[in-house]
């Protein structure tokens, strides 16, 4: 394998990473806060793709980057207030079948809406074409990808360290109770973190939308892999879902080249792998789940 | 003279469950659906009974039982269709294969609980899809699944129609005989003991994790049992065998019929087939209603089907009872 080849096959690692990781922080933030196991956060990564195809149609790229967004961060403030708020405090399974009950909703709506069949979702004219990187022609849409996630997971970092929000925030996820017994809107902050990560998901969805395709069911599709992640990451671990999502998408670019037959299951085996050796995941705190 | 009462008990329960099991076949078509449906509904009913051991009584949800079925739907649909078709055998090597798997598998998932355990099925299963799909083409079809399986015989008797349907009842009876043993027994209070507390199980020295592994190493036999019968039953094994939306349709089944209670999930599964054999009929949509179905029945009626006379008692008498959600609770 050549060096151009090893430096194409890893950005297309970085870029299958970056989408898991994107899905991936919006379910570990809602986790590590809520404590709620979200199934239909893939429904969200759906929603955020087919709303980016109707918007980006219509009324261009420009608006769809700008609507998807907060599209989805409005869908989530009303998915928390309308659904999740009452499910704060059942148990796990309860709150794994009520969202999967959604996921399953919303999956059907969008057959309703959009069909069965595979919908084209075509890049920005100008990141169709693959322009020469220095070490070979690669397509500019999923350095797109790659870059905004950069950038998303940087701002996230950005808000999460130096904000009055973001301190209630990992305050909430470390103890969620102390939250609400020093005074604070728990309700208001955890509605605003299920918006966030309704965002990330809405994102990554319109961004996975054009390198893949979409179809009713892309977001349970997305979900396992990203759920998967989250788990290897340790569930709660930001770090972790970063560090893992990337690596995720590594193993799955390089099996493609090395060991074909596996390509389709690597993700389940490295989770199995790294399960077996470290059942909390690689950044996850001993005795959550 | 307790024992006897018991006893008595039994049988009464065992002789409805065999007189509505095998008048199925007449009595649906006169609900509209059709004759054949009834062996579907009781083949779904062994899988979902063998669920419910595990997430009914222990509380474990797994969201990957459709390994199970599928794998032992393909094993015996590969017997069949290449070695012989004596449902025996193809039978006993599917079952044989699957509580290998399952056992296998119990060890590593049931390490967690709560999501873990459900996500860690979801994969495990999904990794099974995949691999059946694309590495393992050549044995399964790959997309196609198997096609072309002749029909089944036992000593000589073909089994299709009735004979299938008398054939799929008998071991409906045997299923659901052994999961109320195994629910009614000591051993079955010690799997409901690890829903209700497992740590407090674990302090008073038993190991809470052979009796999970084996929870789950039955209701993967359950499950395996009724993939082979449905590979028999269909002469055909669909890819859709091993896709999640199978565990997630046997999870509806449960709920919808209300987890633990045994003939619940056996009265779901039969609703959920009855509703997509009559609404696929009408709309293209059935499968957004029973979305909607199952939602409102997690949302609004825990308990499922099950806890509908229970819900309603509290509703009409006097006296409040508080809220009895036990039946939905599970691992967490």
């Amino acid at each position: 394998m050549s060096f151009s080849q090893f430096a194409l096959q890893l950005l297309t690692g970085l870029q299958i990473g970056a989408i898991y990781v994107l899905v991936a922080l919006g379910l570990t933030l809602i986790f590590g806060t809520l404590g709620v196991a979200n199934f239909a956060h893939g429904a969200l990564y759906m929603i955020g793709a087919y709303f980016g195809l109707v918007v980006s149609s219509q009324l261009g790229w420009g608006w769809a980057a700008l609507l998807v967004p907060l599209g989805l961060f409005g869908v989530g403030i009303l998915f928390d207030r309308g659904l999740l708020q009452f499910f704060y405090k059942r148990p796990v399974t309860d709150q794994i079948l009520v969202t999967f009950g959604l996921a399953i909703i919303i999956q059907e709506l969008a057959r309703t809406i959009f069909g069965g069949t595979t919908k084209p979702f075509p890049a920005p004219q100008w990141a169709r074409i693959p322009v020469d990187i220095g070490f070979g022609y690669y397509p500019p849409w999923r350095l797109v990808i790659i870059a905004v996630t950069i950038i998303v997971v940087i701002l996230l970092f950005i808000l999460l360290r130096y904000t009055k929000f973001g301190l209630m925030v990992r305050a909430g996820m470390r103890d969620p109770e102390m939250v609400r017994y020093l005074g604070i809107d728990a309700t208001r902050l955890f509605t605003i973190v299920v918006g966030l990560g309704a965002m990330f998901a809405g994102v990554a969805g319109i961004m996975g939308g054009p390198a893949y395709s979409i179809e009713p069911g892309s977001g349970m599709a997305m979900l396992v892999p990203s759920f998967l992640v989250v788990v290897i990451g340790g569930m709660g671990s930001l770090v972790g879902a970063v560090i893992a999502g990337l690596l995720m998408g590594l193993a799955v670019s390089f099996s493609v080249i090395f060991v074909p037959a596996v390509s389709q299951v690597i993700i389940y085996l490295v989770a199995v792998i790294v399960l077996i050796v470290r059942p909390r995941g690689l950044f996850g705190v001993e005795g959550i789940g | 003279m307790k024992k006897q009462s018991l006893f008595a008990r039994d049988s009464i329960y065992m002789l409805i469950a065999a007189i509505v099991i095998f008048s199925l076949r007449w009595t649906l078509p006169l609900l509209g659906g059709y004759s054949e449906l009834a062996t579907r509904m009781l083949i779904f009913s062994i899988l979902v009974l063998g669920f419910d051991i595990l997430v009914g009584l222990t509380g474990y949800l797994s969201f990957g039982h459709a390994a199970f079925w599928g794998i032992g739907a393909y094993i015996c649909g590969y017997i069949l269709l290449h070695f012989t078709q004596n449902i025996l055998v193809a039978m006993i090597l599917g079952v044989l294969i699957v509580s290998i798997i399952a056992f296998l598998l119990g060890i590593i998932t049931l390490r967690r609980h709560g999501i873990y355990f459900a996500i860690l099925t979801l994969a495990f299963a999904e990794m099974f899809y995949y691999l059946a799909l694309a590495p393992l083409q050549k044995w399964t079809g790959g997309d196609n699944g198997l096609t072309g399986i002749k029909t089944p015989q036992l000593f000589g008797l073909e089994l299709s129609g009735l004979a299938m349907y008398i054939f799929v009842g008998i071991w409906t009876l045997i299923a659901l005989y052994t999961a109320r043993r195994i629910k009614n027994s000591p051993y079955g209070l010690m799997l409901r003991a690890i829903k209700s507390n497992e740590e407090r199980l674990t302090f008073t020295g038993i190991n809470v994790f052979r009796y999970k592994v084996m929870a789950f190493l039955i209701s993967g036999i359950f499950a395996g049992l009724a993939g082979t019968l449905f590979a028999a039953y269909e002469t055909y094994v669909p890819t859709e065998s091993l896709h999640w939306t199978l565990s997630g349709e046997i999870v509806i089944m449960s709920v919808i019929g209300g987890f633990g209670t045994l003939i619940g999930p056996m009265m779901g599964a039969a609703i959920v087939l009855y509703l997509e054999n009559v609404l696929s009929a009408i709309t293209d949509q059935w499968n957004l209603i029973l979305g909607v179905i199952f939602m409102s029945f997690v949302i609004f009626l825990p308990g499922g089907v099950m806890s509908l006379s229970k819900q309603l008692r509290r509703l009409f008498s006097r006296d409040q009872v508080p809220a009895n959600r036990t039946e939905s609770q599970g691992g967490d």
